[in-house]
């Protein structure tokens, strides 16, 4: 069986959307189609709630890339490989690549400031992410690459961190720091006409701190021809033509809200919209509640031996519960149109139904992917002008 | 835990996995703090988009903003959060101003590790002071602990100076006993795992103050008897025609809900103190305002507020 047409040529797939839609689940079953089908695939999660672990089976997993057993699914061909983002890990690997000596790299490692950097900031997982995909796609090990990315505001920050450290590592402000004045690290960052700004910025966060930072970003100078390298490179990444950017949503007001404006986001970035994907969507047929009309006859036939009372009690219960989610059915709906309309101009767009059972072993979460890539998604790009 | 005790804290901080309802919940807790008389702030933390507005009817100012009796919203963004840090060391609006304009103090804050997050804990802090209650509708549950946990890293990190101060503070105000954590949880395992897991990492990194409680939103428990059961099970083996078959797959539906609330309860009530608070799910329309009306009408039979005390019923 062949791929979806979209899946077939795409390399890289970054799911983005708001919490709580299945996004996760999407990734991993996007990355279990193609392995199913011969690929081998890649699934990395930056959330920190490990729940790609939980959808596939695993109570959690490492930094380290790990292979998922793929048994349970008989006829699968090729692989399925499962990370979560380390991202103290990942600065050290990068630092370690870039640093022009094993000197500098091990004062960096060591400097107060780079630890809780690179340990406890929630800032650099996001640019760690960019860095680690970098990695895995350039690496040619896989086939197909799914990026899971945390809900849309730190989503938007992962577009951009890359930018924000490289900015803030610009030379010009660099030689701020750097000035190597008669007075040594501090005194040179005191001189001059910075001199106020920077004694302000000592009393507010100490000098030991300021020595740390200025410490730290002299070693740091050595690695921005590096730094700067590696963000265009990564920026060159998510602009390839087999690049593709999903937008997953539920079918609630706040999920479409997001999802629409991601749409806006990628557009206005010029970033690849490979194709909106509405999840959980709950379906029901027939416009009548009255089950005893429908149903009434059958229940009876099958409750001879039940308590009278049952038959009535099912058939309200059954009555009620279709009235409820056709509602919740028809709700949706109205919603649905809402981003419907947004996923014009990207490739493809596709409804999930809400499946009976929640997904938390690899068959269920094919059965996503036959719902997501076997059922023909509509094409989109014909509403393009 | 009771509803009564968490509307007399001080510092309610609202999280749960994303699409819980976290939200809904915050303002409905603090809708009812209001009406009980307590003077409440709900605030956003730094919202690109928020979604305050389509409750309240306008998006929350950077400075609070009275929108019932008793209640003023505010989004708590971070770089009003670092003028307002800055001006209780500088008096001069002007000089504060002209130091965050400048090129290097920019660049400095945005990647100085963590300023971002600690400036809005403290503009929180303060925001908390003037006020009888606060509720923080936080980020989702990961970036929550993320966001608490910046207190521990900075007492690390400034070695010295009003920051590593500030810092301690916090510290001090998140472990305080009138600053307590709530989850809101679905019946999914996902979800409940997660928010279990968040709880352990709260705990472990010592970030919790007064009892944490969690509500279970859109909860319904079982409620069908054993020969109910056995007659939808027999309808399940029939061979029915289509809109039958919608009528029985329907009720699977909501026995799946209330069997997964069940599940749900019971995990809860190994890991939290007190059990969970259920509440049924709203009306199907998901306007935010009803469903923060929904929720608060529920809420409030607990507490002794009655729907006609309630804004928008």
């Amino acid at each position: 069986m062949d791929l979806n047409p979209w899946l077939d040529d795409t390399h890289l797939v970054v799911c983005v959307g708001s919490g709580g839609v299945g996004k996760t689940t999407t990734a991993a079953s996007i990355g279990l189609w193609g392995a199913v089908h011969g690929r081998k695939a890649m699934v990395l999660t930056i959330d920190p709630a490990r729940r790609l672990a939980n959808s596939l089976g695993l109570s959690r997993f490492e930094h380290e890339g790990h292979p998922i057993d793929l048994s349970p699914l008989a006829g699968a061909e090729g692989e399925l490989w499962a990370m979560m983002l380390d991202s103290r890990a990942t600065f050290d690997e990068l630092i370690d690549r870039i640093a022009p000596n094993e000197e500098v790299r091990d004062r960096i490692l060591a400097n107060h400031v780079y630890q809780q950097m690179s340990e406890a900031f929630a800032g650099s997982q996001d640019y760690m992410a960019t860095e680690k995909i970098h990695d895995i796609v350039a690496s040619g090990a896989y086939d197909l690459v799914v990026l899971d990315t945390p809900p849309v505001k730190n989503a938007l920050d992962f577009l951009e961190s890359p930018g924000r450290l490289v900015s803030f590592l610009d030379e010009r402000v660099l030689s701020w720091f750097l000035d190597d004045g008669p007075r040594g690290a501090l005194g040179g960052l005191l001189a001059g006409t910075s001199a106020v700004v920077l004694r302000l910025l000592a009393a507010l966060f100490g000098r030991e701190f300021i020595n740390d930072l200025t410490e730290f970003m002299r070693d740091f100078d050595a690695l921005y021809e590096g730094f700067r390298k590696r963000h265009r490179t990564v920026l060159d990444l998510f602009r390839a033509e087999d690049t593709q950017f999903v937008t997953v949503c539920a079918a609630t007001e706040s999920s479409i809200d997001i999802a629409r404006f991601f749409q806006e986001e990628l557009a206005r970035r010029e970033l690849a919209r490979g194709g909106v994907i509405v999840n959980q969507v709950h379906r029901c047929d027939g416009s009548t509640h009255d089950a005893e009309a429908v149903l009434g006859d059958v229940a009876r036939g099958l409750a001879t031996d039940l308590d009278p009372t049952t038959v009535s009690s099912v058939l309200a219960r059954l009555g009620m519960a279709h009235r409820r989610l056709h509602e919740l059915a028809t709700a949706e709906r109205a919603q649905i149109e809402r981003v419907h309309h947004a996923a014009t101009g990207g490739h493809f767009y596709q409804e999930v139904p809400r499946l009976d059972t929640e997904v938390n072993d690899l068959p269920t979460l094919f059965q996503v992917g036959r719902e997501l890539f076997g059922t023909p998604a509509e094409d989109m790009r014909a509403g393009q002008t | 835990m009771s509803v009564q005790s968490l509307l007399d804290s001080r510092l309610l901080l609202v999280t749960g996995k994303g699409g819980t309802g976290k939200t809904s919940f915050s303002a409905a807790l603090a809708v009812l703090g209001a009406v009980k008389g307590r003077r409440t702030l709900l605030a956003e933390v730094d919202t690109q988009r928020p979604s305050m507005a389509a409750i309240f009817g306008e998006p929350p100012p950077t400075e609070p903003k009275s929108v019932l009796v008793h209640l003023d919203i505010v989004n708590v963004h971070w770089d009003v959060a670092i003028a307002e840090y800055m001006k209780r060391y500088l008096r001069s609006r002007r000089l504060v101003d002209g130091i965050l304009k400048n090129k290097v103090v920019r660049r400095f804050l945005d990647f100085a590790p963590g300023a971002r997050e600690l400036f809005i804990l403290s503009r929180l802090a303060d925001l908390a002071a003037n006020y009888e209650l606060m509720v923080v509708d936080m980020h989702a549950s990961g970036h929550a602990f993320s966001l608490l946990d910046i207190t521990r890293s900075a007492v690390g990190l400034f070695r010295s100076g009003p920051m590593l101060q500030r810092a301690e503070e916090l510290v001090r105000l998140v472990q305080d006993d009138g600053t307590k954590m709530v989850f809101v949880a679905l019946p999914e395992e996902m979800v409940v795992n997660e928010t279990l897991e968040t709880l352990e990492r709260m705990q472990h990194a010592g970030l919790l103050g007064g009892a944490p409680a969690v509500f279970l939103n859109k909860a319904t428990l079982p409620s069908l008897r054993p020969p109910e059961r056995t007659l939808l099970g027999r309808l399940a083996a029939q061979d029915l025609p289509p809109l039958a078959r919608e009528f029985v797959r329907a009720g699977f539906w909501e026995d799946a809900l209330e069997q997964a609330t069940a599940e749900a309860q019971t995990r809860l009530a190994d890991a939290f103190d007190e059990p969970a608070v259920l509440v049924p799910p709203t009306n199907a329309s998901g306007v935010p305002r009803h469903v923060v009306a929904g929720i608060a009408v529920h809420l409030g039979r607990m507490v002794g507020v009655t729907r006609r005390e309630l804004p928008w019923i």
